[in-house]
This record gives structure tokens, C-alpha cells and sequence, in this order.
């Protein structure tokens, strides 16, 4: 017993006290410095307001996380060129939620430990959950860019904004498209995540409420690749539609392995499939098929400057959700303006108070729920092997 | 004595200064002093440091009770357990269940959880313990896998939503919705745990264990049932994750399938075996440095699993009884 | 689509699903069977492979080759030489020092390997999903009812070929010979003069090579690699093998084709549907553990005190 305690204590003793000098003294991340600010000159500011952004920066989702990310930071940049906001610069920290609930948790924690003034981001719902109570006790407003399951709903407690419109908005649109296209059966098939079974349930309710039927409901997970057994069941039931409602690799397999065995009827996906990757993986079966999508930047007549400015600053093109966030922090500045104080109170009230924001995505409003006050989905078709608008 | 100083002579100078350092605390005064440094390190912590701080000592509290949980598992009764995470789920749900959807006291739920884990305890290692411990390792990734899978996918557990609006526990009337509330449950939990674990290394059962781990057959000879000794080991594991599991639940107020997938089964395992499994100090060092690491830098924290990958490979070639120096003998000294 | 459709297109399915499995659980079995080892990175040596050939495929897509069923073939034989080599180069690096340690730690080397072959990957990847692009048609063809393409009928022969190889390796060579032998008794095989590292690195070199042939024929079949494909595989593989019975080759065949076709039928149950699909198959692995842990084709096992 006795040199296997010695040596615990010391090695314990040597990590706590690198600890406690971690803890004791932790300052806040240097905040990002988005390049060049020498247009406006330091002093004309009078000070410094810390913004938070979260989104997923590691992991799985890494690639859209790190693009939402970018666009913040170019909105920053833009702002910061302008004066900033009420004659403040603002400076960024980024926390990783790694979509991953309880990394976000830690990511939250760690944003309001560095008093942000507020946090733009939110991308796996899952994740976006539980930070809604922290940011909500701790008294920040938190823009969501674009989580939108309907779950985020009920568990908002006044101060999240979600400016992209909700599962139950998107299952109207698609149940719109289908039934402009004469459909009247469907199958549903989803990926087992929080965000993907909410579409494919409000879908659900939405159709049957219209009077049709949906034949069948599959679920494929993660790590498949053999879609078989799920195309014969749908093949055998011959809806006249198929809508997918999760994310675009198993999408994209889903849609060649339907094709290759013949199917004929109609292919939709939800917004998770909205990339273009989707359409890169399916190749010349992806034609054809319909998005209900979130307003993405390509189809954006106002959106050719963020395009290039964003390129500019970044070695790639913004990713379907680019164009959200970067509303997401403007109409955090906007609304802190119109509050005239970066006081958490003030800018919740001139958030829900907002009238018709328009930037890229179009105008923004919020119902009584937070929730976008209408609809921002469009359709899109895939043709020669990329998405243009269908309506 | 002799016979070990000829021993150190072959060290090499990093065991020399190791050595050295042991001497150092030999002395009964000086280890209960620095043990209480820490110890009043810790109480003190939340007073003067960030949310965010206490935040990441509060995860590393409960990863030191989790770990030691399945040190019971792997490191005492010598049985892989790979879907570890399966029984901290269990007691998350159960809290989550009867709070969230039942509006029962959380105190109330923590005996439930514990029932519970001891009912997955059975479940699992009933039929699977006769099993060698490679077949073992891939059934309880299956167990693990099915959990999530069955969680996943019903309704009363709120499918792949999850389970939200899990209420906080009142303790004598006050509502624990601090962080530092959870850092202190946390740190009791885990003091708890340390102590039950050293109870358990040097109770009849806990040496059982040991036997079974070193040799099966003879410690079947000298009349130990393996199955139910092996058993038990599972059953008291899977209660040290559910009731961190049911902490787990109270302190995020949401769960999802999305925390109990077998990524956490192996970063738990890591921290066990890289600290030294069955060696309690090891155990929580383990857990200190896994849960620690990833928070020095956002780069490092990409590249943590690869990281973690290599150290844990290196560890398993060139010393695999952990970071932690393996006895040389028995004291004979108390 | 008739019930009898339904179920030739199933029986096809399982069949072709089955292959896969059972070119994976071939590698996980001889694994098993010499070195006693369950080799956790061998899921991750089957996406390898389909990355390597990936690059491959795409390297010769752009030269006169081209990227149909020439590259394609190429692109095999190529990652199945350099997966193969890697094999190799883990079990000389990783296992090789282990075998005389505990179980524990071996496997939990070998859960160490796994990860850093897919977590580099996924950095590698950035986690996305890629397209394996090859420049073969989708145009289908019916035998009877059965709907068919070229690719998967090439496919199938492909694996069926290989699986007749490979037993062909293991009955009627001295090193399948050597093989079965150091399963049975590794030191009296040492004894006997047999050069045992190398024939272990042989069986790796072996396993992992098929394993990445089932990679690139996923890949081609499905049309798109991702760092993760290798998990789920691995796991269904692995049942294959102890349904079949571990160490035994033609019981990793058996047991992956009854493993595919098991799962695609059950599909069609009503109460396990596509939702249930992969519980059932644990399910099925943990009750053959139970009950015939030996598999179809094992022989129960007498351990020598």
C-alpha cells in the first residue's frame, strides 16, 4: 500500500496545482481576431463587448460547425469595419459544443463564465437543448441559426431566438410541394436523431391531417450502407413519394440505391440533406430530386457580396447554413441598437420585438414563441449535378 | 531488504528519481497533510473560480466515480466491459422517467436507479459470464449498443429526443441549480466512491476478485463460485453508473441517446486502464487527465482521440499495468 | 411487387450482404483462430481498404485506365496488397509484442489500433462521407423476377471467387496447413520447426487483404466511403464468424450469408421492421454465445489445465 499512495499523492499534488493555476487565473479565450481592422482606427472605439458563438468545431458535424463559424466571424468583421455596435468593437470566443449534449453543455458554461453579451449559433438540436436553460438563467440572449427541432420549442425559456423555421414549418412546405406534384402516398424514412425523427413526425402528422396515407416509415442508423432491406419494403409498397429527413450521406445512399433498383416516384429531402455534397455522393441519380431547404446563399439575390466576401476571407465556399448565420449575429447587433444597450433584458425585449429584419435570408420576425413568424423554406430541385430553386 | 536495493540498482534514472520521491512520502505526517491540502484545495475551489472551472472539475468529479465504477468490472474481477455506458444510462433514464414524465422527487428515483442497475447487472451478466473474455468484450458492446438503440427508439424514454424537464433535486430546501451545487455532490460521490472501492479491494470479495482476475481455474479449486463472484462484480459496477448516471440526469435536465454511445464506454475504459486498472489511485488519475486534457487547447482537443489512441497503445506495448508503478511487494508494514 | 418477388429480391440482398460479411468474418476468424486475438481494428482495415482503393480508383479514373471494371480491378489488387501490408505492419507493431501478456490488454490494444485508424480517417475526411466514383452503368436487367445490374452480379461472383481461394489457401497449402496447426497448438508447432511469426504475419497479410477487397466492393456497390462504415460492419462480421464458429474459415462463409439473409428477412417482419434490423442481429450473436458458443461448424473446445 504504502509506495502506491506516495506515489498518488505526488502525481495527484503535481496535477492539481497545474490545476489550480488553470483555474484560479483562467482568463477568457483571446477573442478572434478576423483580420485586418486598421480601417478603423482602436481608438475610436470605446471598448470591447465579447460575442459567443457555438457551434460544433470538432467532430462529425465539424464541417458545418467550423462554416457557420466563419460566417459569424466575417459579419464581425464587417461590423467592426462599420463602427461597431453603439460604438463598441466587438471581439468573438468560440466554444465547441462537438454536438455533443453534454460538450455543450461545457461550451455554454464556458461562454457565460467569459460574460458574453450574447450567443449566436446552434446547430445539432440535440446539442442545443440543454444550453437553452443556461443561457435563459444566466441572462443571455441566444440567437439560433439553425437548430430548429420543435422540441427546442417548449424548453425555450424567453431569451433563444431560432431564425430558422421549425420542423412542423418544413413538414407544411413539403406537404405543399408533394401535393402540387399530384402525390398522395408517401414513405418516410429518417436516421433515428432528435432533428430527423421531429421532421419525419411532424411530416407524418401533417399529411395524415390532410387526408393521406403514409405506406411506410423506416429508419436507417449511422454507419449503414446497406439500404436493401428498406428499398424492397419501400418497393413493394409503391408510394408515389419518398421523403428523407435526415442528413446527406445516408441520403445520398438512400437516393442511388432507391434509383438503382427502379424506382420511379418522387424523392424529397429535408433541409439536413440540403448541401451540395448531397448531389456530389448520388451523382446522376441525384437528379431530379427535391429539397425543402433552408435559404440557402447561392439562390439569394442579396447574397453575391457575402459570397464573395466570404470566399475572400476563407479558403471555401460558405455552406448551406452560412447565410443564417450571419443574419443570426447581424440581428443580434441590430436589435442591440435598436435597445441601445448590450443589457441582456433590453436586447431579448428588442428581439422579440423585431419588425420584418431583412438581411440575406429574408425578413425576419418571431411569433410569440420565438420561433420564425413565417415559413423561410424553398424548394429545391437538383439539376445538372447542382441545386437551383424549383419555385 | 538487501535483496531490493540490488533491485534498484538496474533501474533506469526516471524509476531512480521515483524512488527517490517515495522516500520522500513515506512519511505517514506528510501524505495525511498533503491529502488534506488537496482536500481543502477542492472544498475551496468553487468559491474563487469560474462557472466554466467548475464545470470541467464537476465532470472530472463524476468521471472519477464512473471510472472507478467499472474499475470494480475491469480492474478488479478482470472483465472487459465495453458498453459501460448502457449502465450509467440506466440510472439517467430511470431519474429521467420518474421525474421528468412522473414528477417524483429525485431522491426518491435514486433507489429505483439502483434497483434498476441491478436488474441490467443481472440481466447482462447472467447469461454472459461463463463467457472468455474476449467473447465478453463484444457482448457487452452489444448490450451497450442495444440499450442505445432500444432507448432510441421508444416512446417512454422520449425516443431520440431524449427526456427533458428533469426536475432539480431540493436538499433541505434549498433547489441545487448551482454549478458549485454539483460540483459538491459530485465531489461527495466521488469521495464515496474512493472509499467503497478501498473497502471492496480489501474485503473477502474484493480478494475473491482479485483470484478470479489472476487465475480462474485455481480459484474455482479453492471453492470461489466464479459466476456469482464475477456477477457481483458487474451488479456493484453497474450501481456506481447509475447513480452517477441519476446526478448526470438531475444536473443536465435533458438527456439524449446522444451521451451514452460507445464513445463514452471507451473514454471511460481509457481512463481506467491508463491509470492502472484495479489500482484505485491509478483510477482516478486516469480520470483526472482524460476529462482534463482536451480543455488545454481547442487545436489539441481535434486531434484528442488519436492522441489518446497512441497513448493508449504505447501504454498497452511498453507498461501496460497503467502510468502507475507496479508493487514491488507486500508491505508488511501498516 | 408478389411475395415471391419480394422474396427472391430479399434472398438476393441477403446473399450479396452475406458476402460482404463473410469476406470480413473470414479475417476476424483466422485472427481469432491463431493469435486468440478478437481483433477490434479489422472493421477499420475494411474501410481502409475502401479508402485506399478510393484513391486509387481516382488516380487511374484520369489515365487511360479509366475507372471502369479494369480500374476497378486494379484498384482491388493494389489495396488489397497495401491493406494487406498493413495488416502486417499493426500485428508486427502492436500485437506481436503482446502475445504473451493478458488478454485484457491485447484487446484493448486492439480497440487502441481501431480508433486511430478511424479517427485519422475522420480528420483526414473531415468526417464527410465521399464518393466513390466508378465508371460502370446501373443498367438493370431481370433474370425472372429478380432484378438485377452487372455490378452486383460481378460483385457476387467476385466474393464467392475470393472465398473460394481462400479455401482453397487453407486446405490445400502448407501455410493454410501451418495455419490450422498453430491454432491448435502454437508451441509444438514451434517444435515441430514451424516459423510461427511469419506465418501469423501471413494470416494478417491475408485477413486484411480481404477485408479491403469486401471494402472496395462496398464502395463500388454502394457508392459512397465514410470513416464510420467500418463499425457497423465489424460488429455483423464478427457475429458471422461465431455463428459460424470462430477459427473456422468455411464457418465465417456459412455464417455470414445466413447472417445477410437472417437480417433480410427480417426486415419484413412486421414487429422488427428496418427499425429493429440491427438489434435483432446482436440479439441473435448474443444468444449463439450463450447457447453454441462453439457456432455451427465448432467443435466444443477442451481447455488443457
Amino acid at each position: 500500500m504504502l509506495k502506491n499512495k506516495n506515489v498518488l499523492l505526488l502525481m495527484l499534488v503535481v496535477v492539481f496545482l497545474a490545476f489550480g493555476v488553470f483555474g484560479c487565473g483562467q482568463p477568457a479565450t483571446p477573442p478572434a481576431d478576423p483580420g485586418d481592422d486598421a480601417d478603423v482606427p482602436a481608438d475610436e472605439f470605446e471598448g470591447e463587448m465579447l460575442l459567443g458563438i457555438m457551434v460544433p468545431t470538432t467532430g462529425s458535424e465539424a464541417a458545418d460547425g467550423v462554416d457557420m463559424e466563419n460566417a459569424a466571424l466575417l459579419a464581425v468583421e464587417e461590423i467592426n469595419a462599420a463602427g461597431g455596435v453603439l460604438g463598441y468593437k466587438i471581439v468573438t470566443s468560440t466554444g465547441d459544443d462537438g454536438c455533443d449534449p453534454s460538450m455543450a453543455t461545457a461550451a455554454a458554461s464556458k461562454l457565460i463564465s467569459e460574460e458574453v453579451f450574447g450567443v449566436v449559433g446552434g446547430y445539432c438540436s440535440g446539442a442545443t437543448l440543454p444550453t437553452l436553460k443556461l443561457y435563459g438563467d444566466a441572462g443571455i440572449p441566444f440567437v439560433v441559426a439553425a437548430s430548429n427541432a420543435t422540441t427546442l420549442i417548449d424548453e425555450n425559456p424567453g431569451w433563444a431566438f431560432m431564425i430558422n423555421s421549425t420542423g412542423d414549418a418544413q413538414a407544411a412546405k413539403a406537404l405543399e410541394w408533394f401535393e402540387g406534384l399530384g402525390v398522395e402516398t408517401i414513405s418516410l424514412v429518417d436516421d433515428g436523431s432528435a432533428f430527423s425523427v421531429d421532421l419525419k413526425d411532424q411530416t407524418k402528422s401533417a399529411w395524415e391531417a390532410a387526408g393521406y396515407a403514409v405506406l411506410t416509415e423506416d429508419r436507417v442508423e449511422t454507419g449503414t450502407q446497406d439500404f436493401s432491406a428498406v428499398v424492397t419494403k419501400i418497393m413493394s409498397a409503391n408510394p408515389d413519394g419518398v421523403y428523407w429527413t435526415a442528413y446527406q450521406g445516408l441520403g445520398a445512399l438512400l437516393i442511388m440505391q432507391l434509383r438503382q433498383n427502379g424506382y420511379e416516384g418522387v424523392i424529397m429531402v429535408g433541409d439536413g440533406s440540403s448541401a451540395q455534397e448531397l448531389i456530389d455522393l448520388a451523382g446522376p441519380d441525384a437528379e431530379g430530386v427535391y429539397c425543402t431547404a433552408p435559404p440557402v446563399v447561392d439562390f439569394l439575390p442579396a447574397a453575391q457580396g457575402f459570397i464573395s466576401g466570404y470566399k475572400a476571407m476563407f479558403p471555401r465556399e460558405p455552406g448551406a447554413y452560412a447565410g443564417l448565420m450571419y443574419d443570426a449575429t447581424f440581428l443580434l447587433m441590430d436589435a442591440i441598437e435598436r435597445a441601445g444597450s448590450f443589457d441582456g433584458e433590453a436586447v431579448k425585449a428588442a428581439l422579440a420585438a423585431t419588425d420584418s429584419f431583412e438581411k440575406l435570408t429574408g425578413p425576419i420576425f418571431f411569433t410569440p414563441q420565438n420561433t420564425l413568424g413565417r415559413s423561410n423554406f424553398v424548394i429545391l430541385v437538383a439539376q445538372d449535378g447542382r441545386w437551383a430553386l424549383a419555385e | 531488504m538487501e535483496q531490493i536495493k540490488q533491485k534498484e540498482k538496474n533501474l533506469n534514472p526516471v524509476e531512480t528519481i521515483v524512488e527517490k520521491l517515495y522516500e520522500l512520502f513515506d512519511n505517514n505526517l506528510v501524505r495525511y497533510s498533503v491529502l488534506a491540502l488537496m482536500f481543502a484545495f477542492m472544498v475551496y475551489l468553487p468559491l474563487s473560480s469560474s462557472r466554466f472551472t467548475q464545470e470541467i472539475m464537476t465532470n472530472m468529479l463524476f468521471y472519477v466515480v464512473v471510472c472507478l465504477g467499472l474499475n470494480i468490472i475491469v480492474g478488479f474481477a478482470g472483465l472487459l466491459h465495453l458498453g459501460y455506458a448502457a449502465f450509467f444510462a440506466v440510472g439517467a433514464y430511470v431519474t429521467g422517467i420518474m421525474s421528468a414524465t412522473y414528477g417524483i422527487n429525485f431522491w426518491v428515483t435514486l433507489p429505483f436507479s439502483i434497483v434498476a442497475a441491478i436488474i441490467a447487472g443481472l440481466a447482462i451478466g447472467a447469461p454472459t459470464l461463463r463467457l472468455r473474455g474476449d467473447y465478453l468484450a463484444i457482448v457487452t458492446l452489444g448490450f451497450g449498443e442495444i440499450i442505445r438503440f432500444t432507448v432510441r427508439n421508444i416512446g417512454i424514454t422520449g425516443g431520440a429526443v431524449g427526456l427533458i424537464g428533469i426536475e432539480r433535486p431540493v436538499f433541505f430546501g434549498i433547489i441545487l441549480n448551482q454549478i458549485s451545487h454539483f460540483y459538491y455532490m459530485f465531489f461527495i460521490l466521488a469521495i464515496i466512491a474512493i472509499f467503497i472501492s478501498y473497502r471492496l479491494h480489501d474485503s473477502r470479495l474484493g480478494r475473491a476478485w482479485q483470484y478470479i482476475r489472476e487465475d480462474e481455474d485455481a480459484a474455482a479449486a479453492m471453492g470461489i463460485n466464479v459466476v456469482s463472484t464475477r456477477l457481483s462484480a458487474f451488479i456493484i459496477g453497474s450501481c456506481f453508473g447509475a447513480v452517477a448516471g441519476s446526478f448526470f440526469a438531475a444536473k443536465m435536465t435533458a438527456i439524449s441517446p446522444d451521451s451514452f454511445m460507445f464513445i463514452h464506454s471507451v473514454m471511460i475504459l481509457l481512463a481506467v486502464v491508463l491509470g492502472g486498472m484495479g489500482k484505485i489511485p491509478g483510477v482516478v488519475l486516469g480520470a483526472i487527465i482524460v476529462t482534463l486534457f482536451p480543455e488545454i487547447s481547442r487545436d489539441i482537443g481535434q486531434y484528442r482521440l488519436i492522441i489518446f489512441a497512441i497513448i493508449l497503445l504505447v501504454l498497452m506495448i511498453y507498461r501496460p499495468q497503467g502510468i502507475w508503478p507496479e508493487r514491488q511487494f507486500i508491505s508488511t508494514k501498516r | 411487387m408478389t411475395f415471391w418477388e419480394i422474396f427472391l429480391q430479399q434472398l438476393f440482398n441477403g446473399l450479396l450482404i452475406g458476402s460482404f460479411y463473410g469476406l470480413v468474418a473470414i479475417g476476424y476468424s483466422m485472427v481469432y483462430g491463431i493469435i486468440k486475438l478478437l481483433n477490434f481494428a479489422h472493421a477499420d482495415i475494411y474501410m481502409s481498404g475502401a479508402f485506399v482503393g478510393l484513391v486509387a480508383l481516382s488516380f487511374f479514373a484520369n489515365t487511360a485506365i479509366g475507372n471502369a471494371w479494369l480500374g476497378i480491378i486494379l484498384s482491388l489488387l493494389i489495396s488489397m496488397f497495401l491493406v494487406g501490408m498493413l495488416g502486417v505492419l499493426i500485428q508486427r507493431v502492436a500485437y506481436r509484442p503482446m502475445l504473451k501478456a493478458p488478454r485484457l490488454s491485447i484487446l484493448i490494444t486492439a480497440l487502441a489500433v481501431s480508433m486511430l485508424l478511424y479517427n485519422t480517417v475522420m480528420l483526414l475526411t473531415h468526417g464527410q462521407f465521399k464518393p466513390f466514383r466508378t465508371g460502370l452503368t446501373h443498367d438493370s436487367f431481370y433474370v425472372g423476377a429478380l432484378r438485377l445490374t452487372e455490378t452486383r452480379v460481378v460483385l457476387l461472383v467476385t466474393a464467392i471467387v475470393l472465398m473460394f481461394i481462400m479455401h482453397q489457401f487453407i486446405t490445400k497449402t502448407m501455410y493454410g496447413k501451418a495455419m490450422r496447426a498453430i491454432s491448435l497448438d502454437r508451441d509444438t508447432c514451434q517444435l515441430m520447426g514451424i516459423n510461427v511469426y511469419q506465418i501469423v504475419a501471413i494470416t494478417f497479410f491475408v485477413g486484411s487483404a480481404l477485408a479491403a477487397a469486401a471494402g472496395i466492393m462496398a464502395g463500388v456497390y454502394y457508392g459512397t466511403v465514410h470513416f464510420y462504415m467500418g463499425f457497423l460492419i465489424g460488429l455483423k462480421a464478427f457475429t458471422a464468424a461465431v455463428i459460424g464458429g470462430i477459427g473456422i474459415i468455411p464457418g465465417a462463409m456459412l455464417g455470414g450469408l445466413l447472417l445477410g439473409l437472417l437480417e433480410s428477412f427480417s426486415t419484413q417482419i412486421p414487429f422488427i421492421g428496418t427499425v429493429w434490423k440491427d438489434v435483432f442481429s446482436f440479439v441473435f450473436l448474443i444468444l449463439f454465445l450463450i447457447f453454441k458458443p462453439t457456432g455451427i461448424l465448432g467443435r466444443a473446445e477442451s481447455e488443457r489445465m
